[in-house]
């Protein structure tokens, strides 16, 4: 086991390697003028402006240099500057990654925790009002546009109600916590600041309700079919037979069974979130790292555009990783060959 | 035992459970706003996604002029009548009868945020750094010869040639004054190698050397720019000792963060979001703005084969339905325009509006040998700017110009797409915006005109530059630059007849502005070099 992960760790900075070629490659040859983030339009035609910046960013070299040039920094840990923000890539990952994990992580809390009790309340009762129930709230995440539920909800609860507040990690007026991790809420218990941990918490609510509900429409259906599928096994009819309760029933011997085919929806849902939070992270005016590759992509900022395929990649590895393990834990079955 | 670690397990998911229950109660509809705050915090939303520095030489957005104008200095800027120029760094100014020589007299009292003195050798270095950094603000010193400290307080600017746009350009808030002694110390540069070495801009995003009523706090790109009061302020200290401007990207959020209070001043509503506001502790406002929307026709780019001929481009003028388009892409909240100066700047009074003439456009056409029509392509960029959105403004073009059998072929692009096209073998149409970047006529003339070597020259004349160029117009701006006043401005006014007649630039809408405000807030007002000028700004 510990021989299998080791090998799949050390193969992760080749692979980023590669990711980062084919992204750097990828966005040099796409069409589009990738001086539109650093000169502004009225500018374009002045010939001295554009020798200069052009001279400052590098962009008056040939392709193959840029690409040398960009790799060689890349190992050492260089990331290139950020055409549209002028600071170290790195920075802005670092600085924006926190707020979209935090957001994700609660998102994926709420998200599978009611996924997974809808989904096996759901098969519990199937074909009653509690099944149709869960699946509408189900069917309704995810079919939902979060940009209309999430404005919409803003709107009623924060808005009309008051119950939760507007957008935003904190309220604009506040100070944010002392930057330790960067997940506000962690470093708010770290620096014992209880009224600015409830403000994060506050905040965090609504976007990651909004986020969640939509992994809860995933988790729920493929909880319950999963369910469905186990509660139809001969050992669930052992276990019965014997006489274990009904919980125990349902959560030792069919959840854990049903969970199997899940963890891998979760691991891969957890990856895409990270860069694909978009639409929430905009309506909330969330910070984070989904509105930057957006922002990157939309201004051929080809130093940001690889940061963040960076940080999908990585994303994606480690949760394809995660997973792998977790198959080990729930089935004992699974043996990872080492 | 069995029983016992049951049982502790029990006791800690209970604990568990009610930790979480108690942390999410507490975290909406109770959270008590105890949380460190600063003392007096005006908040402003904007999308402020579009800046692009924070270092004066290098910025070029609007939000930058914002914060440019708060944090730094110009030697004048515009009075609030947006037409009329007043002290500002210096307390007053001559201009050599031959309109070469400027000679600014500084505040005596006035300081940077640290304290130290405002001298000419910082305006005289600010200016250099400008003209020599070639960022995208440098066109603001094109033709400086020589500026120099006569003493501390006296700064003398020489151009090559007569130039009354100059003293405007000087009021524009990218020609901030920066305390010299401590960029120069951060890495700033002035001489000829600025350009490529001055390593400065980092620095900027950091803190802020100007002498304004208010200095940089911290900036986190697309999230917030947030300033704090400057403490050595030689001049009356702002009413808000914090000032932050989040980032909220479209109208609707922007609205429902003003009706909740989480913001004091929205300033991106749209006139559509704004009819469905109806809280009575927010005041709208409706202002004419000089930022305007427009389409331009290349008619030497590749794909428009030859159509576009000045008859031709006529006719096209005709076929739009020109208070069609205000309705459909503004609601009718704007103002039509006839030529590419802004309504109210110098030279545009009683120019004549263009107006729809279906039947003549059609005629015209039809003696140019198109009577059948013909089809042409439309690339712009994919975005919503100043309220309106590019997309539906060409879509009503394309309707306006199929009852005339024009077809055109829409092509909806991201923008660094579209500066691709348009550089590359041009864009027979496209459609746009442009926002002033001072109060004066003359930037839209080295913009807009058909005078060899301006942008829209050589995009609308690509390599067949006789296709467009107009010498008049060279010979009038001369004029106009080497006047002043009345005779300036009737220079202007013959300028904007010539852009009109050329039918290559037709702006289409200049979108008025909502001012949507907490009713607590005074001082709200649109400022043509400033866009909001924050230290006006106090709560009742």
């Amino acid at each position: 086991m510990l021989r299998y992960l080791l090998r799949r760790i050390l193969v992760i900075p080749f692979l980023l390697l590669g990711v980062a070629s084919v992204a750097f490659l990828l966005s040099q040859i796409t069409k589009g003028d990738p001086l539109s983030a650093l000169i502004p339009e009225r500018m374009m035609s002045n010939e001295a402006v554009v020798e200069a910046i052009k001279t400052q960013w590098g962009l008056d070299r040939s392709l193959p240099e840029r690409y040398v040039i960009y790799m060689t920094r890349l190992v050492q840990g260089d990331l290139g500057t950020s055409f549209t923000t002028r600071r170290p890539v790195l920075t802005d990952i670092a600085e924006r990654l926190p707020a979209t994990l935090e957001l994700v992580i609660a998102a994926m809390i709420f998200g599978c925790s009611s996924g997974f009790g809808l989904g096996m309340i759901a098969a519990r009762f199937k074909n009653t009002a509690a099944d149709i129930s869960a699946r509408s709230f189900a069917l309704l995440g995810s079919s939902l546009p979060i940009f209309w539920s999430g404005l919409i909800l803003l709107y009623i609860f924060s808005v009309k109600l008051g119950w939760v507040p507007g957008t935003g990690r904190l309220d604009a007026r506040s100070i944010a916590p002392e930057t330790v991790t960067g997940f506000f809420t962690i470093d708010a218990i770290l620096a014992g600041n209880m009224p600015a941990l409830l403000e994060a918490l506050g905040h965090l609510v609504l976007p990651a309700f909004v986020l969640g509900w939509s992994v809860t429409g995933i988790i729920t259906r493929l909880i319950r079919s999963s369910m469905l599928d186990a509660l139809n096994q001969d050992y669930v009819r052992t276990a019965r037979a014997k006489g274990a309760p009904e919980h125990i029933v349902l959560l030792r011997h069919a959840f854990r069974n049903a969970l199997i085919p899940t963890l891998t929806i979760m691991g891969f849902t957890f990856a895409y979130l990270i860069t694909g939070a978009v639409l929430t992270e905009a309506i909330f005016s969330w910070p984070g790292i989904g509105s930057y590759a957006v922002s990157a992509a939309r201004s051929l900022d080809y130093p940001a555009i690889v940061g963040v395929t960076l940080v999908g990649a990585v994303a994606f590895l480690l949760a394809n990783l995660l997973t792998d393990v977790a198959y080990a834990f729930a089935n004992p079955r699974i043996k990872i060959a080492g | 035992m069995l029983s016992s670690k049951s049982n502790r397990k029990s006791g800690k998911r209970a604990r568990l459970a009610a930790l979480m229950t108690g942390l999410l109660i507490g975290s909406g509809a109770f959270a008590p706003a105890v949380i460190a705050q600063e003392p007096d915090t005006l908040v402003i939303a904007r999308s402020i996604g579009g800046l692009n520095s924070l270092d004066p030489s290098r910025a070029f957005c609007d939000t930058c002029q914002i914060y440019l104008s708060s944090v730094y200095e110009s030697l004048v800027t515009l009075a609030s009548d947006n037409k009329s120029l007043a002290p500002n760094l210096a307390e007053s100014w001559e201009i050599s009868d031959d309109l070469t020589q400027f000679t600014f007299h500084i505040k005596p009292d006035a300081v940077f945020s640290d304290g130290s003195p405002v001298e000419a050798k910082d305006v005289a270095w600010s200016f250099q750094r400008l003209l020599n950094l070639k960022g995208s603000p440098s066109f603001l010193m094109d033709g400086m010869e020589s500026v120099e400290a006569l003493d501390a307080k006296t700064v003398k600017v020489t151009v090559s040639k007569p130039n009354s746009e100059f003293i405007n350009k000087v009021s524009a808030p990218y020609a901030a004054i920066i305390n010299s002694d401590v960029a120069i110390e951060a890495g700033a540069l002035a001489d000829a190698s600025a350009a490529t070495a001055d390593d400065a801009e980092g620095w900027f995003l950091e803190t802020s050397a100007g002498s304004g009523p208010f200095v940089l706090k911290n900036y986190s790109p697309e999230s917030e720019l947030r300033l704090i009061a400057n403490a050595n302020y030689y001049g009356d200290q702002p009413a808000f000792d914090s000032v932050v401007i989040t980032n909220i990207q479209d109208s609707v959020s922007q609205a429902q963060a003003l009706e909740s209070g989480a913001v004091d001043i929205a300033m991106q509503i749209d006139a559509d979001t704004m009819a469905s506001m109806n809280s009575d502790e927010v005041i709208t406002e409706i202002v004419p703005s000089f930022n305007f929307v427009y389409i331009a026709f290349s008619p030497a780019a590749t794909r428009a084969n030859g159509v576009l001929t000045p008859e031709v481009r006529e006719a096209l003028t005709y076929a739009l339905d020109y208070d069609g388009i205000m309705d459909f892409t503004v609601g009718g909240n704007g103002a039509k325009q006839s030529a590419p100066i802004p309504n109210g700047f110098p030279g545009t009074s009683d120019l004549p509006l263009r107006t729809q003439d279906v039947a003549k456009a059609k005629q015209m056409l039809a003696d140019a040998g198109y009577a059948d029509g013909f089809s042409l392509i439309a690339g712009y960029p994919n975005d919503n700017v100043y309220g309106v959105d590019l997309n539906l403004m060409m879509q009503k073009v394309q309707q306006d110009l199929a009852a005339v059998n024009v077809s055109l072929e829409l092509q909806p692009m991201t923008y660094a797409v579209w500066r691709d096209e348009l550089t590359g073998e041009g864009l027979p149409v496209t459609g746009v915006y442009y926002a002033p970047d001072y109060f004066g006529s003359g930037q839209y003339v080295d913009y807009f005109s058909m005078i060899e070597g301006t942008p829209w020259a050589s995009r609308a004349g690509g390599t067949q530059p006789e296709l467009v160029v107009n010498a008049t117009e060279a010979e009038l701006y001369q004029k106009a630059l080497a006047s002043s006043g009345e005779t300036s401005e009737s220079y202007y006014h013959q300028l904007a007849e010539e852009m009109i007649g050329e039918n290559i630039i037709i702006p289409l809408v200049s979108p008025n502005l909502v001012l949507a405000f907490r009713a607590d807030i005074e001082g709200v007002r649109y400022s043509a070099c400033c866009n909001l000028p924050l230290a006006e700004l106090s709560r009742k």
